[in-house]
């Protein structure tokens, strides 16, 4: 019999024309999602839509806090843009080079769920989750490009 | 949103109800709640979800976690998840091992 609440993170900057730069940390999870909510409303992206690109940004978030930075200091750096019928998000860091495509793990249909490793999961769900994904390493900066279209159908499969 | 956790018990069922969202920074509360419902031994574990309006990976590794600390005999049920909850469930093949009810 217990009540929780928790409060989310603080310590994040301002969203300004549409660049936002938080601490790598799960506090900064929650600034993340706001700014990603405003740029798809700003491009006029229904709510599963909104749904499938904030979870994309969050799990591509968690894993360079969790992974890339190793729970170390460092910082995320979110553009946006909201273009006619679709919504850009470009995610920055400077953690040692990780290509999300290349390190993706299919969940196994054979394996049983609890002996899944669910930490490639999340990079599996936010790469099913939009409609275009690029990555590219330059300047010693990790930088992934996420699209997702207002019109677009769901990529993402039912089941594994 | 923040995450609200309450835990309760019905009968022989223990009740854990979620609201807010969940994600890798709120799903610790929710992970601690799991360990205390495993304790109580309840044949049943419910997990009503209906007030969760977004729920990331990090709630699929505390759902996984559920399932490790209960018992072969102990049913794991989450209710009244909205779509993109239980098709982010679905799509790690937890349906298959927890009861997912509309």
């Amino acid at each position: 019999m217990g009540d929780v609440r928790r409060r989310r993170g603080t310590g994040t900057t301002e969203p300004a024309a549409g660049e936002l730069q938080v601490p790598a940390s799960l506090g900064s999870l929650a600034a993340i999602a706001s700014f990603v909510q405003a740029v798809a409303g700003r491009a006029g992206l229904d709510r599963h839509a909104t749904y499938r690109l904030r979870l994309a940004v969050d799990e591509l978030a968690t894993n360079i806090v969790t992974h890339g930075y190793r729970g170390g200091t460092g910082r995320i750096t979110v553009r946006g843009r909201a273009g006619a019928g679709r919504a850009r998000i470009v995610v920055e860091d400077s953690a040692p080079a990780f290509d999300p495509v290349a390190g993706c793990l299919r969940p196994p249909a054979d394996v049983p769920p609890e002996r899944r490793r669910i930490g490639g999961l999340g990079i599996h769900l936010a790469l099913t989750s939009v409609d275009e994904f690029s990555y590219v390493r330059r300047d010693g900066l990790n930088i992934s490009t996420l699209t997702v279209k207002a019109e677009g159908t769901d990529p993402c499969p039912p089941r594994p | 949103m923040p995450l609200s956790v309450s835990l309760s018990i019905e009968g022989d069922t223990t009740v854990i109800e979620l609201a807010g969202e969940l994600d890798a920074d709120t799903a610790p509360d929710f992970h601690q709640t799991i360990e205390k419902a495993a304790g109580h031994g309840t044949r049943t574990i419910e997990i009503r979800m209906a007030g969760v309006a977004y729920m990331a990976s990090a709630g699929l590794r505390s759902l996984v976690f559920a399932q490790q600390k209960v018992a072969d005999h102990v049913t794991i049920k989450v209710v009244g998840a909205i779509e993109p909850v239980s098709r982010t469930i679905r799509t790690a093949g937890l349906d298959r091992s927890i009861v997912l009810d509309g």
